[in-house]
């Protein structure tokens, strides 16, 4: 269909398009990055442990230094901390998070303690870190 | 025997219009897919998370590292003095929020830490960068 040898010599002139193209394919591929990030907004913490209020219409979230999560003393599985969370706060509508941080614990926990914090429907989100949680 | 065309070596131009076409694809695909962003002056992996605050635009980023050290640009601080070294910045910036990669190993304490530093040095909004949980 297309035999006519006129055509084909503008072919010639695409190598250095390609060479291009190519170029700049891998330039792309190099310097994009397709990580998803989110963001979470935070409460800056308390000065000291002392100053975040310790009434009845507070539960607490230790973030322990071996990794683990208490809830109120109890220890609790990241996976369950929003659903214990939830039960401990109940219907009513002013209650407080802490979140209190031992030496040694990670910012991973701490992202799921906040999180947690904030879906549970709490009025308010505390975070500080102490040297030793004593229960 | 095999006879050949009055030009043969023109032909391959011919196959290459099919590479040249999926190339093409791909760099579009990069172009419209990917976004970028200046590189951080370390790697850190982010914590897993699951909310999403859609915070845009933050202009000043901080990345701390695994053992708790605190990078701003190409400067490296301790977490307990970052605050004073960030306000300047933040002030130069005209802003007053920031964005804080952390490691998900990083310790808890020094991000505190990091965080009253920065409210201190008068940031209203802090916001942690994380990943989406898997």
């Amino acid at each position: 269909m297309f035999e006519e040898p006129v055509r084909r010599r503008g072919m010639a002139s695409l190598t250095p398009l390609i060479d291009v193209v190519f170029l700049l394919l891998i330039f792309f591929m190099l310097t994009t990055s397709f990580m998803q990030t989110q963001s979470l907004s935070v409460v800056t913490p308390a000065p000291s442990a002392d100053e975040l209020p310790t009434d009845a219409r507070v539960v607490e979230i230790w973030l322990m230094g071996d990794g683990t999560l208490r809830l109120d003393g109890k220890p609790v599985e990241r996976t369950a901390l929003t659903a214990s969370l939830r039960e401990a706060i109940g219907e009513r509508k002013d209650m407080t998070v802490t979140i209190l941080a031992e030496k040694g614990s990670r910012t991973q926990a701490l992202v799921a303690a906040v999180e947690a914090a904030r879906q549970s429907g709490a009025k308010a989100v505390g975070t500080a870190r102490v040297e030793k949680i004593k229960p | 025997m095999i006879e050949f065309d009055q030009d043969p070596p023109r032909r391959q131009f011919e196959t290459l219009i099919p590479l040249i076409n999926v190339v093409f694809l791909l760099l579009i695909f990069f172009l419209l897919a990917g976004t970028m962003s200046p590189p951080d002056p370390v790697a850190v992996s982010l914590p897993q998370g699951e909310l999403n605050d859609r915070e845009r635009d933050l202009p000043a980023t901080l990345v701390m590292e695994a053992d708790g050290f605190v990078w701003l640009g190409d400067r490296v601080m301790d977490a307990k003095i970052s605050g004073h070294m960030v306000e300047k910045y933040l002030k130069e910036q005209g802003t007053k929020r920031v964005a804080i990669k952390a490691d998900q190993d990083a310790p808890a304490e020094a991000l505190l830490l990091l965080m009253e530093g920065l409210r201190e040095a008068g940031v209203e909004q802090v916001t942690i960068l994380t990943e989406r949980g898997r």
